[in-house]
């Protein structure tokens, strides 16, 4: 018997099946896709259907038309009727051009359908009692949390209110939600304690690229085909944004892009088949892929954790040194009065060539050759003295490391000093996780260390004791945060107090008395009042004292921009949500406007006004209202760098719905001469984003060894190896989805770890042992997988999985720049489980995902 | 139902053989509405393993690959129920699967499916793991029959509905 139930035949959409247009609710990729919806029992045929496509035959291969398995489901409407959902990769994006991956593959497969297999959705508000969850009114949970939030703010401060929330596009519903979230929680609220869903303080991941005068989403996808050299650094592509890899990267690998390098290059510029340099310490499937293609065009670097940036100061000085840069386009545009500091600190030019390349080999493990070889590849001109055109894409692997400002300050240094921005096939920035859409009134903190910063942080605070109220917006932080073992137990204790305070002698159902014995209870407990808005009960819901019920991906409408292009796209709703769950603009316009009329009773027209601005009647006015937070957008195509990155100003839903599958680039603006709207395509071709428009240099510093928190670990015996976490192909994020589809759980049952031949070797394990990894910040249980992946003396795990978090071994270290955490590196002990659960891993491939040679 | 009604081996320059067989009746599986043929594709006395063979179910547009894989695998036959037997068009985009290190691997964009777990895509872009050939073994012969398929053959919109 198969694993799961399948299908041998599907469904077919009649001419007139209702067709929308969506983009993936997944990765930064935002590949395209239409949507049909048609009764279940109204079906087309294989010659006239709503696909256009005649499905009488046997359908070519790479025809850009996909049907299957994966694509459809059926969902029920308020209305009680069941209709059948089709949701097919676009053929007609020019993101994806009718591709797809193995997580937007299964789109139709996370539709709520109450006999599918994501049934188990949250449908009403929930309070906890000692019994456990009990479903309650919407009206009843919005006066509740309404009026403790007010109690709270009149009584401790709005401090006394802590969130970590998406900010993110797509999934979570993007510019909608996060206005309304802004509204909320930074005009209303007013709270400091802020923090972003995937770590523990409301910053951005790429002050070091912003600060200099460069937004991070600089490029567009057809740079990755036109590029002469694509760099990943810590960027896994094709594993976790695959189709930006396979439809734009791999082609350029191929060779199939010369054709049109040779139409968009200067006359007479060579070009050729694309070199891809990355920078990763595991041999993952990007680099097996890639040097499967064009092994010789490929440069794998294996750096030590937490060394990069002298390993793109290094590459950058070798540049300096040859004189591989434009001496003209440096005076014109960039300031040369912060070049100074560059020089020194970054590519420290009072120390010999040898000296410097000597010391990086030293510390970072790299051959000087590499560093050599890597230079030459990202810009030495090419033959004739054309510039060399190099897009280099970084992510979790530097965003995520020691350092996190100087490190993404070098790479984005070490790419303006060769002018590989704002020309064709050039670029530099992040590949990006989520999808964007980010809007919002301006934050508490607006930079790093250098620029009134760095920002709180958020978890330090709860675990430390500090706040009433934690609100938790469509992330799981059990699993996600750092140091996540002692982040659950701190937080579980204090929400456990509150509720065994609140339940000894009875809750009180009138809401004041119920707000009031919460307000004794902070006194009396210390506790802390959990609010969880989420689609699905997590880890963390698990413990909070009032869950809300959000709506997902298509049951409402959203619009975001992917991370390569900037493409802002309409993302339709074509279902209903279950039950009673609501987007998440909605839940929060709510409760904001019942706080507004509370204190408008008090007499307080100040905080009123605080909680004012939320009375939408629609997701198109939510959408409306954002934009007016960029201003005006009335500038000419060369002064593109003065407007925000994801500027929309003047576009309606209407408009993107007719613009379907194209959309337009953001930033938006209205052009001068025509008054018309227009995208942009690339930014930074005339200009930087800085007051004066020029590029601003920074001098990084020098490598001083690992934090305490990490260096603690060295030289003891108990903790021989170094760890690092990542992504898998098969799941996206938690596995909120992922863990109900039998596709994806059957083949990564457990959280993995990969482990080195020889250290699994030396350790007698094997493909398919259970391990306990530890050290002392907590212990994580994983299923072992040995490869060639890592290096000896390098473990990786898989960041979190449904059934456990890695993060329980990563310290609560941050860059005092920036309070980003060190999440991809620590060190850890290793043991083996006796026996093997066999019943978990019988489903479970224990093939190495990194060899696909035949 | 087109199938071929001679019976030849062809040596393909992979290495792997073409089978065409004859001798098929119709049968219908409980469980699924389909009808799908019962086709003999092999022998497990003769099959080596890790020698794939290939052939063409439940019509000669849709290409298929049998193998010995040497461990055991889920839904496999014989008596180390280690034969399996799948359609090689990938999922993804249709291109084909060459059998290989125990997994069906496709060039076009490196999807990988287990072959002794059902299928399953292990690494790769393939959101639907391969489909899978039921197969009956004759006990007293040792003649494969291919009589189902589990999942859906890329490019159709029903396994038996091709013209």
């Amino acid at each position: 018997m198969a694993l799961f139930k399948r299908k041998d035949e599907l469904p077919i959409p009649p001419g007139d099946a209702e067709k929308y247009t969506t983009v993936c609710q997944y990765c930064s990729a935002g590949c395209g896709y239409n949507v049909y919806v048609w009764p279940e029992d109204k079906n087309g045929s294989a010659t006239a259907n709503a696909f256009g496509v005649d499905l009488s035959k046997q359908g070519k291969l790479m025809s850009g038309f996909s049907y299957t398995e994966t694509m459809h489901n059926v969902i029920t409407r308020k209305n009680g009727k069941q209709y059948n959902l089709a949701v097919i990769p676009a053929k007609e994006s020019r993101i994806n051009k009718g591709d797809y991956s193995i997580r937007g593959g299964t789109n139709a497969l996370t539709a709520y359908n109450p006999d599918g297999y994501t049934k188990k959705r949250l449908k009403d508000p929930l309070i906890r009692r000692e019994n456990g969850f009990v479903p309650i009114s919407w009206d009843d949970a919005v006066e509740i949390i309404a009026t403790l939030t007010k109690s709270s703010i009149d009584k401790y401060g709005a401090d006394s209110i802590a969130m970590k929330f998406y900010d993110h596009g797509s999934s979570g519903l993007g510019f909608e939600d996060n206005w309304a979230a802004g509204k909320f929680f930074l005009s209303g609220v007013k709270t400091s304690y802020l923090s972003i869903h995937n770590r523990p303080a409301y910053n951005s991941e790429t002050w070091g690229t912003r600060e200099r005068g460069m937004h991070e989403l600089n490029y567009d996808v057809d740079d990755a085909r036109l590029a002469d050299t694509v760099v990943l650094w810590g960027a896994n592509a094709y594993e976790s944004a695959t189709i930006l890899y396979t439809e734009h990267i791999m082609p350029n690998l191929q060779g199939g892009s010369v054709a049109d390098k040779k139409k968009a290059f200067d006359p007479g510029e060579p070009a050729a088949e694309g070199h891809i340099v990355i920078i990763d310490p595991r041999k993952n499937a990007t680099v097996a892929v890639s040097q499967d293609i064009a092994a010789d065009r490929v440069l794998h670097i294996r750096p030590n954790l937490g060394t990069d940036w002298i390993l793109a100061n290094a590459i950058a000085r070798i540049i300096w040194e040859n004189r591989w840069y434009d001496q003209e386009f440096l005076d014109k545009r960039t300031d040369m009065k912060t070049f100074g500091e560059y020089k020194q600190k970054s590519l420290q030019s009072g120390k010999p060539l040898a000296t410097l390349l000597a010391d990086a080999e030293r510390i970072t493990g790299v051959p000087k050759t590499q560093m050599q070889q890597a230079a030459e590849w990202m810009a030495k001109p090419k033959e004739g003295g054309f510039k060399r055109r190099t897009l280099t894409l970084f992510e979790k692997g530097i965003i995520w490391n020691m350092k996190n400002y100087d490190q993404v300050a070098a790479i984005a240094q070490l790419n303006v000093l060769g002018h590989n921005v704002g020309r064709v096939g050039t670029g530099c920035g992040r590949l990006g996780g989520h999808q964007e859409g980010y809007v919002r009134p301006p934050a508490p903190t607006p930079g790093s260390i250098h620029a009134g910063g760095p920002p709180k942080n958020v978890d330090k605070y709860i675990t430390g004791g500090g706040g009433k109220i934690y609100w938790v917006g469509a992330t799981d932080p059990y699993l996600s945060t750092p140091n996540s073992q002692f982040f659950r137990k701190s937080v579980k204790k204090r929400a456990d107090a509150l509720l065994d305070y609140l339940d000894n002698g009875g809750v009180p159902t009138e809401v004041k008395a119920y707000a009031d014995k919460v307000l004794e209870a902070f006194e009396k407990t210390g506790g802390l009042f959990m609010i969880v808005q989420d689609m699905y009960m997590t880890h963390t819901a698990a413990d909070a004292m009032m869950i809300l019920p959000a709506a997902g991906w298509g049951e409402a409408v959203d619009t975001s921009i992917n991370c390569h292009s900037r493409l802002l796209r309409i993302y339709d709703k074509f279902m209903d949500a279950p039950g009673e769950a609501l987007p998440d603009w909605q839940i929060l316009a709510r409760i904001g406007n019942r706080i507004k009329a509370l204190y408008e009773t008090d007499g307080n027209k100040q905080m009123a006004e605080r909680f004012g601005g939320m009375e939408w009647k629609s997701d198109a006015e939510v959408f409306e209202a954002g934009s007016k937070e960029f201003g005006d957008n009335k500038v000419a195509e060369t002064e593109e760098a003065k407007l925000s990155p994801e500027c929309y100003v003047g576009v309606t839903h209407d408009m993107l719905r007719k613009l379907g599958n194209e959309g337009i680039q953001t930033p938006v603006r209205r052009d001068p001469a025509t008054g018309r709207l227009s995208g942009t395509k690339r930014r930074y071709t005339h200009s930087f984003a800085s007051k004066d428009g020029l590029f601003k240099w920074y001098g990084t510093d020098p490598w001083t060894g690992y934090p305490a928190e990490v260096a603690k670990y060295q030289h003891n015996a108990t903790y021989p190896f170094w760890f690092t976490t990542g992504r898998s192909q098969h799941v996206w994020q938690t596995m909120y989805h992922d863990r109900k589809i039998p596709e994806k759980y059957f083949t990564l049952p457990l959280p993995y770890v990969e482990i080195h031949p020889e250290d699994a070797g030396k350790l007698g394990m094997k493909s398919g042992d259970m391990v306990d990894v530890f050290n002392e910040e907590g212990s994580s249980t994983a299923l072992v997988y040995v490869n060639d992946s890592t290096k000896p003396g390098l473990i990786f795990g898989i960041m979190y999985h449904a059934k456990g978090s890695m993060n329980h071994l990563i310290s609560s270290y941050t860059d005092p720049k920036t309070t980003i955490p060190w999440y991809k590196g620590t060190k850890v002990g290793i043991r083996k489980y006796t026996g093997k659960p066999d019943e978990a891993i019988k489903t479970a491939s224990l093939l190495a995902n990194n060899d696909v040679s035949l | 139902m087109k199938l071929l009604s001679r019976r030849k081996f062809l040596q393909s320059s992979t290495a792997t053989a073409l089978l065409f067989m004859a001798g098929c009746k119709k049968q219908t599986r409980p469980g699924s509405k389909a009808d799908y043929p019962s086709l003999k594709i092999g022998n497990s006395k003769t099959l080596k393993p890790n020698q794939p063979l290939t052939f063409n179910f439940p019509d000669r547009q849709s290409p298929c690959v049998l193998v010995k894989t040497g461990s055991e695998a889920i839904d496999g036959i014989g008596s180390q129920k280690d034969i399996v037997a799948f359609s090689s068009l990938c999922t993804h985009m249709g291109c084909p699967v060459t059998y290989s290190k125990g997994r069906l691997i496709c060039k076009c964009h490196y999807s990988m499916f287990d072959v002794n777990r059902n299928g399953q895509t292990f690494q790769g872009l393939a959101s639907q793991w391969i489909p899978q050939i039921v197969l009956r073994e004759d006990p007293a012969s040792g003649d494969i029959f291919a009589e189902g398929v589990q999942g859906l053959i890329y490019g159709r919109i029903g396994n038996l509905k091709v013209s």
